[in-house]
């Protein structure tokens, strides 16, 4: 649960003469739900880089409970994301070859030497309540509202209090998309994290409590 | 992390199968070069250890040691026929033997000599040692009988050759293997062979064979080549070498008694009439060469590996910008970035590992290979031996790999976790 605050915003590009991102003043309170929309090309990405510290706050601030991430370096941001963030993408990026299980659990293998007591248990409860049937299936033999399912349960392995979701609808069929939808909605409501999606689908946007319109990198 | 990089080598199995193979082959030639020509080196030190001082008339010293220690066919220079008889009275010898050539059969040389250099080169494991003039000791790679009869021949199949049809020799004993050229070899006496070849005290004609009348053309000539028949039946006569009237030699095996008379030997005994030369010493100039011709063929098989290396570090670069969002995918999902850096820098490093430990055994099954080859040719034993220093060699080696590995690992951990998202 943490609360969002956002000064003075602005991301360029070389080339660009408009920002392509410019948010003066932004409040987002703790374990809101909220939905980021707009065109293509509108700075959705750009804005959820941002808030997530995957890329570097050159102008502005942008605090997380107080943690300003334009004062952390890329190390520190790492390991910040990696303890606040929860992170589910259009295209699952699922490893092939590794199993749901692993799956869920790579991130956490990979930094550091030996996985907590417990955290493989905390999966597979995980993926058992995300509804996916056998964890040792392999990645690559999964449907595709099963992938985005498994990526859902890695997101939340290690309790995020923030979890970010981009166009996770969007590459799935209606009724997986619900699904998908249905999951992130009660999963932060089952931790109490601040929820952030960005995307296209109104049906899903309307499920959540503030929605976000983005145009041409402004709020409007 | 080993778990994931294992997954990943598994699901790439092909392209890694190539590139291990790749780095296999050109690690094989390296190795392959160096164990051979350390092979020859052994090989050729061992096969000349027998002789310890060789003695000729004047001409390529060289070819004087490759014709007697390694029995390669060429016409040599003969020595006057008294040489021999002050080699064997001179207090400094041990003993000396001529080493005779001309004759073969089927493609084994056949040498005239005597007693001492059969005790020189080894020992009997089968039969007994020449005491009559048409009996033969064989060599342990020569493939026949006790008691077996053969007719030689003069000159090598492959070229002009005429049977020596109305003499043959029996063989009475084999010789221990002794990884030298010596062991394709039929030793007969030299008295029989001077015989043969119409020289020789009691034989009273030369090679004309003029106790048969003028033949009247080649073809006749031809035929009383084949008919001609020295009578051998007779024991063999050591005093026949000390003659003043003995033929000539084109090479003689001397063992002096102490290191200071291989020295003083070896000073008088080169003269306008003979030349004298340690066999060691025309190999270690041999050596010299073979070293540079290794230099050059080294020089090419570390060329080829470079750029076996420069095309591997492309194909891995490449690679790695291919898979940038997955490779920003893991760091985003809260991967550290030594994780990735070291994820890369493994991946390289199991296929270098695999590859170069493959490439060694590869080299070293080709090397023993070669060397199979050229022993049952040249009867020279080629020893592939690997030392200390041919690992130290593959870990260097192996350490430039690393080095260079992190390249595209530094690449993977510049790259911006933000790829992972669409865009």
């Amino acid at each position: 649960m943490a609360a969002l605050e956002v000064r003075d915003l602005e991301v360029r590009f070389a080339g660009l003469g408009q920002p392509a991102l410019a948010i003066p003043e932004l409040e987002l309170e703790a374990g809101a739900r909220v939905a980021v929309t707009g065109p293509s090309g509108c700075g959705k990405t750009t804005l959820l880089n941002m808030l997530t510290g995957l890329e570097c706050v050159r102008h502005g601030h942008v605090a997380w409970a107080g943690t300003d991430l334009a004062s952390l370096g890329e190390g520190p941001r790492d390991r910040w994301r990696a303890a606040h963030v929860g992170l589910v993408m259009q295209d699952f990026h699922l490893f092939p070859g590794l199993s749901a299980l692993d799956n869920v659990l790579l991130p956490q293998r990979l930094s550091r030497w030996r996985l907590p007591a417990g955290l493989a248990d905390e999966a597979r409860r995980l993926l058992d309540r995300v509804g996916l049937p056998d964890p040792r299936q392999k990645a690559e033999t999964l449907s595709r509202g099963q992938m985005q399912r498994v990526a859902v349960a890695r997101a939340l392995l290690a309790r995020p209090d923030i979890l970010v979701a981009d166009e996770p609808t969007a590459s799935l069929d209606a009724e997986a998309g619900a699904a998908v939808a249905d999951l992130l909605l009660a999963l932060a409501d089952e931790t109490g994290a601040t929820l952030i999606v960005a995307t296209h689908d109104p049906r899903l946007a309307g499920r959540l409590t503030r929605t976000l319109r983005l145009d041409a990198g402004r709020l409007i | 992390m080993l778990g994931f990089i294992a997954a990943d080598l598994r699901r790439h199995w092909i392209g890694v199968l190539a590139v291990t193979l790749i780095i296999a082959l050109a690690v094989a030639l390296g190795v392959v070069v160096t164990l051979q020509e350390r092979a020859l080196r052994l090989g050729s030190a061992r096969a000349a250890q027998a002789f310890d001082l060789v003695v000729g008339a004047p001409g390529s010293e060289t070819q004087l040691v490759l014709s007697a220690v390694f029995l390669q066919a060429a016409p040599l220079p003969l020595m006057e026929g008294d040489v021999l008889a002050g080699l064997i009275a001179d207090p400094r010898v041990a003993w000396a033997a001529p080493v005779g050539f001309g004759d073969f059969v089927d493609d084994h040389p056949i040498v005239g000599t005597t007693q001492q250099l059969v005790g020189g080169l080894g020992r009997l494991v089968e039969g007994r040692t020449f005491a009559k003039l048409d009996e033969a000791i064989i060599g342990a790679a020569v493939p026949k009988e006790m008691d077996a009869r053969f007719h030689p021949m003069h000159g090598q199949p492959q070229g002009p050759a005429e049977v020596h049809g109305g003499i043959s020799y029996r063989v009475v004993g084999r010789m221990a293997a002794t990884g030298t050229p010596w062991d394709r070899a039929v030793l007969v006496p030299i008295e029989a062979v001077w015989r043969v070849h119409g020289h020789g005290a009691d034989a009273g004609h030369d090679h004309d064979h003029d106790a048969a009348p003028k033949p009247r053309g080649m073809a006749e000539a031809r035929q009383q080549h084949r008919d001609f028949a020295p009578d051998l039946d007779a024991p063999i006569n050591p005093a026949a070498l000390s003659e003043a009237h003995a033929p000539g030699l084109p090479a003689i095996v001397v063992k002096p008694k102490t290191i200071a008379d291989a020295y003083k030997l070896r000073r008088d005994y080169r003269s306008a009439h003979t030349v004298a030369v340690f066999p060691a010493e025309v190999l270690t100039r041999l050596y010299g060469t073979l070293g540079d011709a290794r230099q050059v063929i080294a020089l090419v098989a570390y060329g080829a590996q470079a750029l076996v290396g420069a095309a591997i570090l492309l194909v891995v670069v490449i690679h790695v910008l291919q898979r940038r969002r997955q490779i920003g995918a893991l760091r985003a999902f809260g991967a550290p970035r030594a994780a990735v850096f070291a994820i890369v820098w493994l991946e390289v490093l199991t296929l270098l590992g695999t590859g170069m430990l493959a490439g060694f055994a590869l080299g070293y099954a080709a090397a023993r290979l070669v060397s199979r080859v050229v022993e049952t040719a040249s009867g020279i034993a080629l020893p592939v031996i690997a030392t200390p220093t041919d690992a130290g060699a593959l870990i260097g080696l192996f350490a430039v790999g690393a080095l260079v590995a992190i390249i595209p690992a530094l690449l993977a951990y510049r790259q911006s976790p933000a790829a992972a998202l669409r865009g």
